[in-house]
This record gives C-alpha cells, sequence and structure tokens, in this order.
C-alpha cells in the first residue's frame, strides 16, 4: 500500500508541486525555528552554577574621587554593608555581573601536554571576583579549592579558579587541571587551583562558555571594581535598600550607586533574549496556518474530484477504513516529498558547520520540524479522510 | 492470449447449488426531503452459477441500482440479498468488502480507470485491498490477466494513452485479476464503436465460456443481449420479463 502511495503522489507530482513548495518553505522555517528553540533548551538544561534569589547588585561610580581614596573608601563601604543587619555577605565584583549583558571575554591558544599542538579556546568568560564570591553567589567547588587566606601571599603564579567548562575545553580526555598552569594576557602564567561547576552570568539561555576566575585580593591596589553582589537575609526590602544606598552615599561623598535585584535583572534579561525567538515563532505559526489551510483546502477538493476514483476503490474492495488511511497516507506522502527538500537544505548547516551551533541542537531541529510538519499533515487529512470513508460508492459512480 | 469470440451462450449452470446471487423482494426508494422516487419494487431474481445474464430497459427502469445492489454497493430498501445463499443484509462494512473483493469483479460503462496510474498498477488494484499478496505475486497476476486481454504490450502506458476499446481491456482485466467468480458489468460496449463493442462483447463471452464466470450485464443492445444465455427486462423498477 505505501509503495502504492507513493506511486500515485509522484505521478500526481506535478498536480501537487505547489503545495509540495509549500511544505518545503514550511519545514525550512521550521527547522529555524527548531534550532532557536532546541538550541535555548540545550542551554536551559546546564546547570546556571549559583542562586540568585535574595542577591542584589549593587554598582557604584566613585565620581571625581581618586583611584587610590577611591580603593580606600570601598574598604570602608564593604565593612558597612557587611556590618548592617540583614546583610548576609558582600562580594566585590568586576561589572559582568549576572544578567548584566557585561561580559569580558578572553581567548587562548592551549596546549594540552608539553610541546603537544596548541589548540585556541575561544569566547571565554573572564571574571575578577573577590573571595566571598563563592558564598554570596552559592558557587559549587568541585575540584580543588575556592580562593581563601592562601592566595593572599603573592606567589610566582598567581591562582586560577575555571569552571568545568574550561576545564574540558582543555583537556577533552578528562585528565585533571588543577594545579597546571595556564597562560593568559602577556605570557602571565596562572595555576589552577579549583573547579567550580558553573558561572553562567549571560543567563540559562545563553549557550554556556567556558569560565576563569582571577582573584580581588583585599589589598588590590589596582583594580578598582564597581560592582558588589549582596546576598541578603530572605524577606528584605525597600527599608534595607535605602539603608544601603544612604550608607554608600554617607560613606564615600560624592558616589553615585544604583540597587537592583537579581531577579528583575533575570527576568529583564530573559524577556530581551527570547523576544526574537518568539516573533520567530509567531510568524512560523502563522506559516504553518497557512500550509494547514492549503492542505486542508487542496484535500478537500481532492476529494470531491477524486468521489468516482474513490467509488471505484470501494467497488473493488477497499474498506472505509482502507479509504479513510489512502487519504491520509497520501498526505503523509505529500509531506515527504515537500520534507526531503527541506532536509537537503537542513543538513547542510550540521555538515558544513554553518553559524557555529552544535550538531545535536541541528539534529533535534531537524527531527522537530519533520515531527511536526507529520502531525500537522495527519491533523489536516483526518477529516478529509472521513469524507472520503463516507463517499456511498453507488452514489459517487452514479454521479460520474 | 484472447479468449475465442463465441456465437452460442453458455448453457446456465445446475441449480442444485444455491443462486450465486438471490433477490428476494427487493425495493428501492431514493428519498429526498420532498421527493421520493421508487427505483425498484418487488424485484425477485436469481443468478444461477455461470450464467451470463443480460439486463435491459429504458433508461431510468432501474438496471444500474440492480447492479449496485448485486454489487453490494448499496442496500435495498426493502427485501434481502443472498450471496451463495447467505443473506448479506447483517453483514459489516469490511465483510461488505472483502465480499466485492472476492468474490465480484466490475466493469463499467466510462471505465472508471485511474488516470494518474499505469495499466499494470490499474489491474493490481483490487488486489491491493486483499491481504496476504505482495507485490511481486500482484504483478505476476496483473500481467496474467493483461494477457487474458491482450494487452501485455501496454503495461506501462496510462489509460490516457489507450483508446477506448483498450481502456476496457484493462477494465476488464481489472475486474479478473481477483479471480471472482461473478463479473457485473454496467454497459461495458456504450461507449465503443459497433466494432470495439463486439470485441469486448467476445472477450465477456469468452470469459464465460471458457471459464465459467458468472456476469450480468446491464446493456442497450438487444443484440448483444441476444447472445447472453439469458435476457432480463425491467421497466419502471419492475422486472417485467
Amino acid at each position: 500500500m505505501i509503495r502504492h502511495i507513493f506511486t500515485l503522489m509522484w505521478n500526481r507530482r506535478r498536480a501537487n508541486g505547489l503545495l509540495v513548495l509549500e511544505i518545503f518553505l514550511a519545514y525550512v522555517v521550521l527547522f529555524a525555528v527548531g534550532t532557536i528553540g532546541s538550541s535555548l533548551w540545550e542551554n536551559y538544561r546546564q546547570p546556571l552554577g549559583f542562586r540568585f534569589d535574595n542577591v542584589w547588585q549593587v554598582n557604584f561610580l566613585p565620581g571625581t574621587q581618586p583611584k587610590a581614596e577611591a580603593l580606600g573608601t570601598l574598604q570602608q563601604v564593604l565593612a558597612r554593608l557587611r556590618a548592617t543587619p540583614g546583610v548576609l555577605g558582600v562580594a566585590v565584583t568586576a561589572s559582568n555581573t549576572p544578567f548584566s549583558f557585561n561580559d569580558s571575554r578572553t581567548a587562548i591558544d592551549f596546549a594540552d601536554r608539553p610541546g603537544g599542538p596548541k589548540r585556541p579556546i575561544n569566547n571565554i568568560n573572564s571574571y575578577a571576583v573577590g573571595p566571598e564570591l563563592r558564598d554570596v553567589m552559592g558557587l559549587e567547588v568541585t575540584k580543588g579549592r575556592w580562593f581563601d587566606q592562601r592566595d593572599a601571599v603573592a606567589g610566582s603564579h598567581p591562582p586560577l579558579v575555571i569552571d568545568e567548562q574550561m576545564q574540558r575545553a582543555m583537556f577533552p580526555t578528562g585528565e585533571s587541571a588543577l594545579g597546571k598552569l595556564l597562560t593568559l594576557n602577556k605570557d602571565k602564567q596562572w595555576r589552577i587551583i579549583g573547579v567550580v561547576r558553573a558561572y553562567r552570568t549571560d543567563g540559562e539561555l545563553k549557550e554556556p562558555l567556558p569560565a576563569i576566575f582571577g582573584p580581588i585580593a583585599p589589598a588590590d591596589t589596582l583594580f578598582l571594581p564597581q560592582s558588589l553582589l549582596v546576598r541578603v537575609a530572605p524577606g528584605s526590602g525597600a527599608a534595607l535598600e535605602k539603608r544601603l544606598a544612604d550608607d554608600i552615599r554617607r560613606i564615600g561623598p560624592g558616589w553615585t550607586s544604583t540597587i537592583r535585584t537579581l531577579d528583575e535583572m533575570h527576568s529583564s534579561q530573559l524577556k530581551q533574549v527570547i523576544t526574537r525567538p518568539l516573533l520567530l515563532s509567531v510568524m512560523s505559526i502563522f506559516l504553518l496556518l497557512n500550509v494547514a489551510l492549503g492542505l486542508f483546502g487542496v484535500l478537500w477538493l481532492a476529494i470531491s474530484a477524486r468521489r468516482a476514483e474513490l467509488g471505484v476503490r470501494r467497488a473493488l474492495g477497499a474498506p472505509a477504513g482502507a479509504i479513510a488511511r489512502l487519504i491520509v497516507g497520501e498526505t503523509l506522502a505529500l509531506t515527504t516529498f515537500g520534507l526531503v527538500l527541506g532536509l537537503l537544505v537542513a543538513v547542510q548547516f550540521p555538515l558544513l558547520g554553518a553559524l557555529g551551533e552544535r550538531t545535536s541542537v541541528y539534529l533535534t531541529a531537524i527531527a522537530l520540524a519533520a515531527g511536526a510538519l507529520y502531525l500537522l499533515a495527519t491533523i489536516c487529512a483526518l477529516y478529509p479522510s472521513r469524507l472520503a470513508a463516507g463517499i456511498r460508492p453507488a452514489v459517487a459512480l452514479r454521479e460520474e | 492470449m484472447q479468449p475465442q469470440p463465441t456465437t452460442a451462450p453458455a448453457p446456465p449452470a445446475a441449480t442444485a447449488t444455491p443462486p450465486v446471487i438471490q433477490l428476494t423482494g427487493i425495493e428501492k426508494v431514493y428519498q429526498t426531503s420532498t421527493i421520493e422516487t421508487v427505483a425498484l419494487s418487488n424485484v425477485n431474481l436469481s443468478i444461477n452459477r455461470g450464467e451470463f445474464v443480460s439486463v435491459m430497459g429504458p433508461s431510468g427502469c432501474g438496471k444500474s441500482t440492480l447492479l449496485s445492489l448485486m454489487g453490494l454497493l448499496d442496500e435495498p430498501s426493502g427485501g434481502t440479498i443472498a450471496i451463495d445463499g447467505r443473506p448479506v443484509g447483517s453483514y459489516s462494512d469490511k465483510e461488505l468488502a472483502g465480499l466485492r473483493n472476492h468474490k465480484i469483479g466490475f466493469v463499467f460503462q466510462s471505465y472508471h480507470l485511474i488516470n494518474d496510474l499505469s495499466v499494470r498498477d490499474n489491474v493490481e488494484l483490487p488486489l491491493l485491498y486483499r491481504p496476504g499478496i505482495g507485490g511481486s505475486e500482484r504483478r505476476r497476476r496483473a500481467l496474467a490477466a493483461l494477457d487474458k486481454v491482450g494487452l501485455t504490450a501496454r503495461t506501462g502506458h496510462f489509460p490516457a494513452q489507450l483508446s477506448g476499446g483498450q481502456r476496457q481491456r484493462v477494465a476488464i482485466a481489472r475486474a479478473l485479476v481477483g479471480e471472482p467468480e461473478i463479473i457485473l458489468a454496467d454497459e461495458p460496449t456504450g461507449n465503443l464503436d459497433s466494432v470495439m463493442g463486439e470485441e469486448i462483447m467476445d472477450l465477456l463471452l469468452g470469459l464465460n465460456r471458457a471459464q465459467g464466470t458468472t456476469l450480468v450485464m446491464v446493456t442497450h443492445d438487444e443484440q448483444q443481449a441476444l447472445k447472453t444465455g439469458r435476457l432480463v427486462r425491467f421497466f419502471d423498477g419492475r422486472q417485467v420479463a
């Protein structure tokens, strides 16, 4: 029966050409939407690596205060905030805080054995953080250790913490990165002392990137961080926010500060990231609706035009169920023709490595788009197939 | 190989076995919201195994309705239809379809071939709805049926590439391919010129004579009807002879 259906639809390919073209276009759009959706889902499934509930971000600008003075003022601010009731912890950090749309990226060429070939590791998120960040953000150290007092003593190789993705990028075979030296900017070498699960400040929907962490020592006199992450007691609200802002203003005259909760920043970032895929999804829904109406209309018309043929099939021994299956089968065969064309386009992306997306994402999108089209075609064919099955053969043959 | 034309009708089969088709008190009424049309009224007709029966009558007298009822394509408004002595009134759609597929072959005036299928695929069609017959077996049987009607050279052609007589031969091959006991032909020569009509008639007579196939043929042609074993006449939905 399957061969019969494909033979029939192949012989009718000219009559169904436009519909096949429409199915092909729908597949390509669905593939695009599927790729974006699948990519977002794959990203979402990866651990974020930190907890952002009850964490506030404090950004400040020291105004015209000289840097050396501002560093001293910052120490006072930190001491004040840490002593404030309701504040559970305060960490200094560079401005690439979670959900802030700020990033600091670097790239290295890395050889996983002495004298071995160097591989590029690109798009590494680089964080300068205070040692309190682990507790404030709830980072999970999976190997080695986080920064502590031992790192206050300047050594030949400053300490570096990496995340698990960086570990995998450096040593795909699973060898531990602990104790290894990593050459970063200007040939300065850093010793890896620990590995954390993740720290995806770009948010859960963005592709996870490898991360490295360098410490901001309390006595650092060169780098003036301008962001603080503050963990507050659950239920803290406007009163605490006002108190923190007042304290900063009082300690640092001329300083300006803004306080936002990471919850707010997360929502805002989520909206921005998801807007484009949502628009594309809405467009694809309209296109699918168009395909569905086209399929439905063509099938309905075909049933009317083929009443005699269906009557003959019934006369030759086809039960009503076989007629219904024939119509659904023909629709799926048409869908397959359009889909094969679409697949020829879609497979080019993983084969050519286009757009830098993961192969698994493309393969998922290919399957999802095909599944969605088959589902749509089946739904569209159900009612016309029932109509066809209900044709009374004697009436259909008499009409002819 | 084509069947040889015959001039004498085949003798009716012995009636010790039940008639292959038996219509008892058949009524058929077509009803719309405003009008009621009686197509058949109190028809009692038996078709015995191996008979070649022609049905004649003016247009609208119920000949085609009779054929539809015999072919289990329609249900009577009253009366019973029995196939091989078994009433089929309580049969499900699937059982009726099975009976049509195994026991009955149809030949139509306007051929009713599927234009998008090749000659061979058209002939294979009844076997498609018969479980357990694979593709190669279908092909073998279709080619054998086409051989019987002398069309082996046209298996890959499409209906539009054939003459009217050739199309009707394909339709007959399609009716034969399932080796049915009964062939119901509704004006099989109605769209053909006299020469082609004769060819088709000879083919049907040959089938009846050589294979013992039971044939019921609706026709307007008195000469053709006289070649068959029995002539049944209808007028205004009633059997008059």
